[in-house]
């Protein structure tokens, strides 16, 4: 069965187990990923998988299942185990229905590029002009990874919504190392081959390498920050991970009763998006069915709304923003929206400052209150009147959430859709322009 | 399946594959989750299919499919033979395998109480008593608005063949307790805190924790915090670390720099290096009391199992003896670069997933003080029980823990709470100030995070409690 037959069988078979209510989603993706490490392959790889994954709804419990084996033996053993615990469960007690349909979703364009499947053989090659990019800029060393997707998922719910997409997706993540301690990072993604680039990744990760190397130890305190699209995109994704309304309930958002109030800089909007033309995370739908609309989270500082599906919504006696996840709703792609300034001018007035490319292992002290650390790394710079001068090594970012929402001063004007492994919420891209911002912690070992 | 994974070696070795194994990998696993007191969801999941390892004149391919598929096989594989015949194009050095014995093998972890035997009912029962109690603010003496509660259960089968002749099936159950607590008064602070119960063995598990106590004391542990936890001290100190704290920091500062994947480069792109160069075996690191080992052999233990995913029989590594290098974990690429067997680190967390090294139940031993011995010599210190926050940098140099419960230790006595004293220390530093160890040993499980895409792996670790002496404690700006 292909998805769409998979998961309309699924709805079929599971209505006549006498569940209320029943989605599905349904999906085949072939991925293939190159790993490399010091200029060379390590691995080449290749995925070929089939899944679903069911909610099923019965007197006001919610029970979900996921397989990989999608045979109709398969399906009708996992709905029979489902039907029997529904019985013994607990109800939910903010139980909201899945929404009605039919629905009609607007298609996305860029979302699919027939190229990208067919171009296996030349996988080893994009890899190699990245390394030899990288070499070229003045790295010693690239490591990396190529990863090349093609999926195609169904959804099907028992209140008659239909969808399919089919995505392909390219992603190459360079990271350039001059010796142990010093790196760069450069990174091309996109669901077409439009704007992948990846002699440029390479260039940019071994050209910040480069400026990496001789590094000396930083000095703790507070400094003027100008953050790379790459670190402000990790910023985003746990502002993303926040603002999930499930996150808020669980006592793991900083954003939790900050709805309406002033969060972040006048001059910071920020967008969930799920209809950009070629956005990582674009979907016409979500998981429940619900089309999919722009959710402004951040406007001119004030925060705005809570990402939501329904079960959340009626919890917050609010409508679904068509974020689900069933359990937990999650941002599809975060847009943030561009400023005035050219990169340039950005640094023009930091008289002692820094100048960040990544920020990675972010952990928490206090989710509620936002209190962090992180590990800094791939272009830590000095920023000393206006200039980038020298790289610093060392120093570990040690801030609170809102408070660099709050102590941002200003955004560039050109943004670029970014995903990389240190995006740790997973929310599927972040596009977003430089950012900068004054009054921001570091600190260093007493030992 | 296993009929697949036969043929997989086979059918790879005929298209000129120099080495091939299959791993049929099944998945069968459960999760409760309650959240604020609310059944959120139950949730089943059933993954199973086949990885596929296949090395062609050096190069290095893994491919996976779940249908039972013998055309489908034939076609990825066949793919997968030229994809890491293509990549020998942009290699310095074709990748080799160590020798290794041939096994033919059955193992398993047989569960007292199967997690099927136990009805959904009383699982969610178990959960919602769970949170009963720390929700009571008169049992727990504050707050505690926000919780969620997961156990999570799964069995886990693998068949492994390759084309050496050996064949290793296995099965083993595990069942993970997960709770993130939050205390807080409206208007006032917030202190939150993760408990994570997890082993690989069946219902009985659970049944031992005693978790209703355990959430009790973790909530009430909270409110105190909340309410008389002060200012840790600025002057130079002795600091204990709990038992918890300890097993982080062997976890991340001497687990993850002796993988030798991460001392040869091979996750620099993603978690990072290692400040530990081959050279450094034999060195001193830190002082005599330190000695860590990682043992995949601890029964019962999280991150158990007899032969690894390369089907290399299981043994205790000695990382640190004494204080000095003394061991790197090896997977079968990495010992043959260095000309030695492999110590069975290789795992796998799905059928999805290439082997790569990782970690099991990493500790530091312990010695033979007591703790009341370990704290009575020191006249002004904090005692950092547990932990909240922490990081380390991508060479696991530079590490930092921040603690959660926390206490004064003040003419050898424990005295009031501490509030979230901050461990910003290097490694080298960290383990040439341990001057003491006690002699307990607990351990706590884990999901560690590794590789590209994400395997997120069961181990434990832990450790006595440990006595640094004379340090600066960090975190202020």
């Amino acid at each position: 069965m292909n998805p769409k037959e998979v998961s309309a069988f699924i709805v079929k078979e599971g209505l006549k187990t006498g569940a209320d209510e029943i989605a599905a989603i349904a999906a085949h993706d072939t991925s293939r990923q190159v790993r490399f490490a010091n200029n060379e392959i390590t691995v080449t790889k290749t995925w070929d998988q089939t899944s679903a994954s069911i909610l099923l709804k019965k007197d006001r419990k919610i029970l979900i299942a996921s397989v990989t084996d999608t045979t109709e033996d398969s399906i009708r053993n996992i709905l029979k185990k489902l039907a029997h615990t529904v019985n013994i469960m607990k109800p939910h007690e903010s139980y909201a229905p899945l929404p009605e349909g039919p629905f009609k979703y607007q298609a996305i364009s860029g979302l699919y590029d027939e190229k990208i499947p067919k171009l296996t053989e030349k996988h080893v090659d994009y890899v190699e002009t990245a390394i030899n990019a990288a070499l070229e800029n003045g790295a010693k060393r690239a490591a990396g990874t190529l990863l090349v997707d093609d999926e195609e998922s169904s959804l099907a719910t028992s209140r008659n919504a239909e969808g399919t997409l089919k995505k392909t997706a390219i992603n190459l993540v360079v990271r350039a190392l001059t010796n142990e301690e010093t790196s760069g990072m450069g990174i091309t993604c996109g669901t077409t081959l439009k704007d992948f680039n990846p002699e440029k990744a390479g260039e940019e990760a071994g050209r910040l390498a480069k400026m990496s190397a001789n590094a000396t130890s930083g000095k703790s305190g507070r400094y003027e920050v100008v953050l790379t699209r790459p670190a402000a995109a990790v910023l985003f994704d746990i502002v993303a991970g926040m603002d999930s309304a499930f996150s808020v309930d669980a006592g793991i958002s900083c954003l939790a009763e900050k709805l309406g109030r002033k969060v972040a800089f006048d001059g910071l909007t920020v967008y969930d998006d799920p209809r950009v033309a070629g956005g990582l995370g674009s979907t016409p739908f979500d998981d429940e069915g619900t089309p999919t609309a722009r959710t402004t989270i951040i406007e001119d500082g004030k925060l705005r709304a809570y990402l939501h599906n329904s079960l959340t919504a009626k919890t917050h006696k609010t409508k679904s923003t068509a974020n689900a996840g069933w359990i937990s709703p999650h941002a599809w792609n975060i847009v943030v929206k561009e400023g005035k300034l050219a990169e340039k001018k950005l640094l023009e007035s930091i008289k002692n400052g820094l100048y960040l490319n990544n920020i990675t292992y972010v952990r928490f002290q206090d989710y509620r209150k936002g209190d962090f650390s992180a590990v800094i790394r791939d272009g830590v710079f000095k920023i000393e009147n206006g200039e980038i001068t020298k790289a610093v090594k060392g120093l570990r970012l040690s801030d609170n959430i809102i408070h660099m929402l709050q102590n941002i001063t200003a955004i560039s004007r050109e943004s670029k859709q970014i995903a990389h492994w240190w995006m740790e919420n997973e929310t599927p891209s972040v596009t977003t322009p430089l950012i900068r911002l004054r009054d921001v912690g570091f600190t260093v070992p007493t030992k | 399946m296993r009929d697949l994974a036969d043929f997989a070696v086979e059918y790879a070795l005929k298209l000129g594959a120099d080495y091939a194994e299959a791993r049929m990998q099944s998945d069968v696993g459960a999760v409760y989750i309650l959240k604020n007191g609310n059944p959120e969801a139950v949730g089943f999941s059933r993954e199973h299919g086949l990885g596929i390892r296949v090395l062609v004149k050096g190069g290095l391919g893994f491919l996976s499919i779940n249908e039972p598929n013998k055309a489908l096989a034939e076609k990825r594989i066949k793919e997968a033979v030229e994809m890491a015949k293509a990549s020998v194009a942009v290699m310095r050095k074709p990748i080799r395998l160590s020798d290794e014995k041939t096994v033919k093998k059955t193992w398993e972890v047989k569960p007292k109480i199967e997690f099927e035997d136990v009805s959904t009912e009383d699982k969610l029962e178990l959960l919602l008593d769970i949170d009963k109690t720390v929700s009571s603010s008169k049992a727990v003496g504050v707050p505690v608005p926000y919780r969620i509660l997961q156990l999570i259960e799964n069995t886990t089968e693998k068949y492994f063949v390759n084309s050496e002749g050996t064949t290793i099936s296995s099965s083993i159950p595990r069942v993970l307790f997960f709770a993130l607590l939050t205390a807080y008064e409206k208007g006032g602070e917030t202190e939150q805190d993760i408990i994570e119960k997890g082993e690989g063995r069946g219902w009985e598990a659970v049944e031992d924790w005693k978790l209703i106590d355990l959430a009790k004391e973790k909530a009430q542990t909270l409110g105190k915090i909340l309410k008389t936890a002060k200012k840790a001290p600025r002057e130079k100190l002795d600091l204990v670390l709990g038992n918890q704290v300890v097993g982080l920091v062997v976890h991340e500062s001497v687990g993850h720099p002796y993988e030798t994947d991460r001392i040869f480069g091979r996750e620099a792109a993603q978690a990072g290096e290692s400040f530990v160069s081959l050279d450094m075996l034999g060195k001193r690191i830190g002082t005599d009391v330190v000695t860590v080992a990682d043992d995949p052999t601890i029964p019962n233990s999280y991150g158990y199992y007899a032969y690894d995913d390369e089907g290399v029989p299981a043994r205790r590594r000695l990382l640190i003896k004494e204080g000095k290098i003394n061991e790197f974990l090896h997977n079968r690429e990495t010992a043959a670069e260095l000309d030695t067997s492999s110590n069975a680190a290789a795992r796998a967390s799905a059928f999805n997933r290439e082997p790569i090294i990782r970690m099991a139940n990493t500790f530091m031993l312990p010695g033979d003080q007591t703790f009341e011995e370990l704290i009575e010599g020191i006249q002004t210190g904090v005692y950092m029980k547990t932990f909240g926050e922490w990081n380390i940098d991508d060479r696991r140099y530079n590490m930092r823990f921040v603690g959660r419960e926390c206490y004064r230790i003040e003419k050898g006595q424990l005295k009031g709470m501490v509030r979230r004293p901050v461990l910003e220390i290097t490694t080298p530093g960290f383990y040439s100030s341990v001057d003491a160890v006690d002699k307990s040993l607990k351990f706590e499980a884990a999901t560690c995070g590794k590789g590209d895409p994400m395997q997120g792996m069961p181990v434990w670790h832990g450790g006595p409690n440990v006595r640094l002496s004379k340090l600066k404690l960090g975190g202020t700006q």
